[in-house]
């Protein structure tokens, strides 16, 4: 038996690739995820394990909130001599390394993008230095500065160059020192790095008197441990202290946890497109085992029996599902540089030398690959054992579908509903983990409605036939007939492409509500004439800019605001907004429930006004007091005297004065300058001046009109629409692999008829538009069914965030769009089986039986 | 059109399968005038190229060298456009397992090749021949409902629906019982005679040829006998000689 489904296979070599090929996809991305993200992980791995050499024990700053940007807060330089007192303690040496500098390019382009910082860092004397000199040598003047290898590059630098550096003063010119690498590692993990004298280094980033870490060696026979354990005691508690390994173990988790994200949303992406091929598979055994009827039965005749057969089919899927998983592996380390170059796209830069192929994704490559293709091929396999032996003798019997309609609609139906529920307890937290009973819940809704789709194949052909047949006549009428000929099949090949056009249009949708949110939110709020950023939006600028712009002519006021992180309560990470209470009435309002802008121009250094939903959260009412541990180690105890909605998450959790802004580690930075103009001053001229800044002192902020700004967050949020579709577009592949091959198999059924349609003088041209025109029908339904689920996504995962305020809007365009795109998929897809079906001999498919 | 001349004339007809040492002369030197409005059946044992000279006749297949004149159109050579085209428009075929398309009606069928030529159907002619299939109320029934008859009748229908220049039957009778064959045969005698078509049926069956005014016997590719039709008992004779010869 075991040779007759390697025959089968090796017979029907176009179908096995489809089918294949399908799995591949799916197992390709799982595959390139691990790779991908092992990479990353190990390259962080050594950079930091490279950053560590030689160093028995660090000293940073206990970090009192965990932000996301992951700032530390500096220490006091005392620390330092406190270090070198300690007994045990050979060598120390204090340094600085600042995450919010940037490095010009020679167009005054601050290099490098989102997401990797650029650190100001000061030269650390030996034995630390972990930088290998590739070029020149260290900075040995306020006048000169070393780069990593990888900027120096992107920015075309060589050493002697002039190179413009900016931190928390205002751009300065150096010499290039140096151009040196980590070790052997030539990435900072996407990472840029400036390297100044110590002096200077403190200088840029507004560190007098601080450190921002301390390299420890050991004397002669102390143990690192041991030395730790001596720091410890003698050391404040404001700072932390690691043996060099920890520290290298600490760093890593911290990206671990972004990396894990990173791992985590691509697997779902993967998820979808193994799910949608697991349709494609389940299909294409249905509909060959069905047209093998009477070869299974001829089999039963001489002797087989069931349990024979059914492990004749599921050997095949077995050997699919192997070769697949096993050219899936290997496309996914193929494709892993792809992902990546996705997220560089994105200009999320992230570190990956060499390639990490893990034991367990090869396991878990091979085992989802065969597992799901296997599973898949089950309930077609099965149904084999229902060929009575008697089939095998009667002229082209073929398998009936089960015809237990009404149990198969009620199955469907409590699926379906099962499914929104969960979806819906997921959405509101009621389950936990909430993500992922949303996954489920989206899975079983998916299986639902491919289930009930058969009874709507009929009505949704003739919805999507009749207009084709009128204008394509017969060609139009036989294809719309032949979709639904046999609707479970066309069912489950269009709730193939349903599933990823459904999740293409429910992103499309939110992103489109996001869109019109923050637009209105940002209407309501935002009364500054221009908004002063970082040119990614959301990095630190120096507070200098500022009273920079203040000096312009025709402003009138320039209101800085801090986003910040604090602990409220033991809990993690509240957001903060701090603002300038002298200026912010002239430039913001909030949404008030409880309180006026006067509450605001009021602020207090003790005063804040709350998210009313954050409020409820936290149980606190006007009045009421709070604890808030801020960066600085301090606690800071505010209290509520004001409530305010907050549309689109622009103000976080609560906002304060800017009074305090030093506890919050944010002396000398903001986020963002709102630009308040005075009567009659030209919007047009105070942005030239202040692109004029932009030009010379504070190269890396970006001003913008209202509408510019707004322009601006829609276009992130497209970018990373972009990446989310380009994931996504994989599961739709998978699909389209599904139509083609449910068209090659329907059309190898029906050679006599097409033979026939050529006899009596259709020409080829007429059999590629029956062809294709079928395709487009599915497509269509597909189409269709998605879309509609999309939309139902979308409001189910809109439910909670209305009450903040997230208005639901349906991008009909975008949608029209994502619709007219598949029926040209379904086109696409009708290529190949409209091309074979037009070329078949006419006699020989009379002939065929 | 000139009525001495013949609808389908092939001269010197020759088709080969295979090359080399397997090759078979399906056809061997076949000459053959078909006039307007005649009944012909071709006979011949299995092999004897009966099928083949009916194919290339009817532009499905292209002979290996020699020529056809239907209607005025030499096919020999012609390329897969023009020979649709000539299917569709003076060709009407009839198939021993009917070849009805599952998805369409009963006088869908009838109409498809219309529809696939983008024309109006005569509509007197097509109420003449839905009276001649004679299905009554089974018109709008698919082609699974119908028996082998009625089905074949469908078939028959469908081939005269375009007036094409000739219709040809293979084996019209082969799948069906001696009351159904009965029915199908007088339909294609209707044809010739109500309707002044030009049919060509290949047939095993002596009582199936006696319905024809001419029959053509072939043996290996060559046309050994070419008589009228006459009783069944004539074309046994017909087929005897042709055998002990």
């Amino acid at each position: 038996m075991t040779s007759i489904a390697l025959r089968n296979l090796g017979a029907r070599k176009l179908r096995t690739f489809l089918t294949s090929l399908a799995v591949v996809l799916g197992v390709m991305m799982v595959a390139g995820t691990y790779v991908l993200t092992d990479t990353i992980d190990q390259s962080f791995g050594k950079i930091f394990a490279e950053g560590n050499r030689g160093i028995d024990a660090v000293i940073t700053s206990k970090e009192a909130v965990e932000t996301d940007d992951g700032q530390e807060p500096s220490f006091d330089e005392s620390v330092l001599a406190r270090v070198r007192g300690t007994d045990g303690v050979a060598k120390a040496e204090g340094g600085i390394f600042d995450p919010t500098v940037s490095i010009l390019d020679k167009d005054g382009e601050p290099i490098g993008g989102n997401g990797a910082p650029t650190f100001g860092a000061s030269a650390v004397p030996e034995p630390f230095d972990a930088l290998k000199y590739v070029e020149g040598g260290k900075p040995s003047s306020a006048d000169q500065v070393v780069i990593d290898k990888q900027t120096a590059g992107r920015g075309d630098y060589s050493v002697g160059d002039r190179i413009k550096v900016v931190g928390k003063e205002s751009a300065k010119e150096y010499e290039l020192a140096g151009i040196a690498t980590l070790g052997d590692v030539d990435s900072f993990g996407g990472a840029s790095i400036a390297v100044f004298t110590f002096d200077e280094a403190r200088r840029v980033t507004r560190k007098q008197g601080k450190l921002d870490q301390i390299s420890i060696a050991a004397a002669e026979g102390v143990s690192p441990a041991e030395l730790k354990r001596r720091l410890s005691q003698a050391l404040p508690k404001s700072v932390e202290v690691e043996t060099g390994t920890e520290n290298t173990a600490s760093q890593k988790e911290d990206v671990g946890e972004f990396i894990g994200f990173l791992k985590t949303a691509l697997l779902i992406f993967a998820g979808v497109a193994l799910f949608v091929a697991a349709f494609l598979i389940f299909n294409t055994f249905s509909i060959t085992v069905a047209q093998r009827t009477r070869e299974f039965a001829m089999l039963r005749t001489l002797g087989a029996n069931r349990r024979q057969l059914v492990v004749s089919v599921v050997i095949e899927a077995l050997v699919i599902g192997l070769i697949a998983s096993v050219l899936g592996l290997f496309a996914g380390i193929g494709f892993a540089p792809a992902i990546n170059a996705l997220f560089q796209a994105l200009e999320v830069d992230l570190p990956n030398e060499g390639t990490v192929i893990a034991a367990r994704t090869i396991v878990v490559a091979l085992v989802i690959g065969v597992g799901l293709t296997v599973l898949a091929s089950l309930i077609p396999a099965l149904r084999i054992t229902r060929v009575p032996p008697v089939a095998g003798l009667r002229e082209g019997a073929v398998l009936e579908t089960p015809r237990s309609g009404r149990r198969r609609t009620a199955i469907a139906t409590v699926l379906t509903g099962l499914g929104v529920v969960a979806m819906l307890l997921g959405v509101f937290g009621v389950l936990s983990p909430g993500e992922a009973w949303v996954g489920v819940g989206a899975g079983a809704i998916f299986i639902g409605v491919a289930l009930l789709s058969p009874r709507l194949v009929r009505p949704m052909a003739s919805l999507v036939g009749r207009p084709v047949e009128r204008f394509r006549g017969v060609a139009g009428r036989l294809a719309r007939e032949n979709a639904v000929r046999n609707p479970g099949r066309t069912a489950s090949t269009a709730a193939a492409l349903m599933i990823g056009l459904a999740l293409v249009s429910f992103v499309a949708i939110f992103a489109a509500g996001l869109r019109g949110s923050i637009d209105a939110a940002f209407d309501k709020t935002i009364q500054g004439d221009l908004i002063v950023t970082n040119k990614d939006g959301f990095s630190d600028i120096s507070l200098e800019v500022t009273k920079a712009i203040e000096g312009i002519d025709g402003v009138a006021v320039a209101s800085p605001g801090r986003f910040t992180q604090a602990n409220v309560a033991g809990e993690k990470g509240s957001y903060v907004t701090l603002v300038d209470p002298e200026t912010v009435t002239e430039v913001q309002t909030l949404d008030w429930e409880e309180g006026d802008d006067s509450l605001l121009s009021g602020l207090g250094p003790r005063d804040a006004v709350a998210d009313e939903k954050w409020a409820e959260k936290e149980k606190l009412e006007v009045g009421d007091t709070f604890k808030t541990g801020v960066s600085n180690g301090e606690t800071l105890t505010y209290t509520v005297r004001g409530t305010f909605v907050d549309r689109a998450d622009f103000n976080g959790d609560f906002v304060a004065s800017d009074a305090n802004a030093a506890a919050y580690g944010e002396p000398n930075s903001v986020q963002q300058v709102l630009v308040g103009l005075e009567e009659g001053a030209s919007a047009g001229a105070v942005q030239k001046e202040i692109d004029r800044l932009a030009g010379s002192a504070f190269p890396t902020i970006e001003v913008r009109s209202q509408q510019e700004f707004k322009d601006f967050i829609g276009e992130e949020i497209n970018q990373l629409l972009g990446v989310v579709y380009a994931l996504l577009a994989l599961a739709v592949i998978v699909s389209l692999f599904g139509i083609v091959n449910t068209l090659a198999l329907s059309i190898h059924e029906r050679t006599r008829e097409l033979g026939l349609l050529r006899a009596v003088g259709m020409s080829r041209r007429q059999v590629r538009r029956v062809i294709r025109w079928e395709s487009v029908i599915t497509a269509a339904i597909g189409a269709v069914l998605g879309s509609v689920l999309g939309v139902i996504f979308a409001v189910i995962m809109s439910r909670p965030l209305a009450d903040e305020g997230f208005v639901l809007s349906i991008p009909v365009g975008t949608l029209i769009v994502l619709l007219l795109l598949a029926l040209i998929a379904g086109v696409l897809a009708a290529i190949g089986p409209a091309r074979r079906a037009s070329r078949l001999d006419v006699l020989d498919a009379l002939a065929y039986e | 059109m000139n009525a001495s001349e013949p609808i389908v004339r092939a001269t010197d007809l020759r088709r080969r399968f295979g090359e080399g040492d397997t090759a078979v002369d399906a056809l061997d030197g076949v000459s053959v005038e078909l006039p307007k409005g005649h009944f012909t059946a071709v006979m011949g044992p299995s092999g004897s190229g009966k099928s083949t000279l009916l194919h290339i006749l009817a532009g499905l297949d292209q002979p290996t060298s020699g020529s056809v004149i239907v209607d005025g159109t030499e096919i020999a050579g012609l390329d897969d456009k023009h020979l649709t085209e000539l299917r569709r428009d003076k060709v009407g075929f009839v198939f021993q397992f009917y070849n009805l398309l599952p998805v369409l009606s009963a006088e869908e069928n009838i109409r498809l090749p219309l529809s696939i030529a983008g024309r109006k159907p005569d509509e007197q002619l097509m109420k003449q021949l839905v009276d001649a299939v004679n299905l009554g109320d089974r018109l709008s029934h698919r082609p699974s409902e119908l028996s082998g008859g009625q089905q074949q009748r469908v078939a028959i229908a469908r081939a005269l629906v375009s007036k094409p220049a000739v219709v040809f039957a293979d084996e019209p009778t082969g799948n069906l019982d001696s009351t159904s064959s009965e029915e199908v045969l007088t339909l294609l005698r209707r044809a010739v005679d109500d309707f002044g078509q030009t049919v060509v049926m290949v047939t095993h069956d002596a009582n199936a040829a006696a319905i024809a005014d001419r029959v053509l016997v072939l043996v290996d590719g060559k046309i050994v006998k070419d008589a009228a039709a006459g009783s069944a008992e004539q074309v046994y004779d017909l087929l005897k000689v042709e055998t002990t010869a």
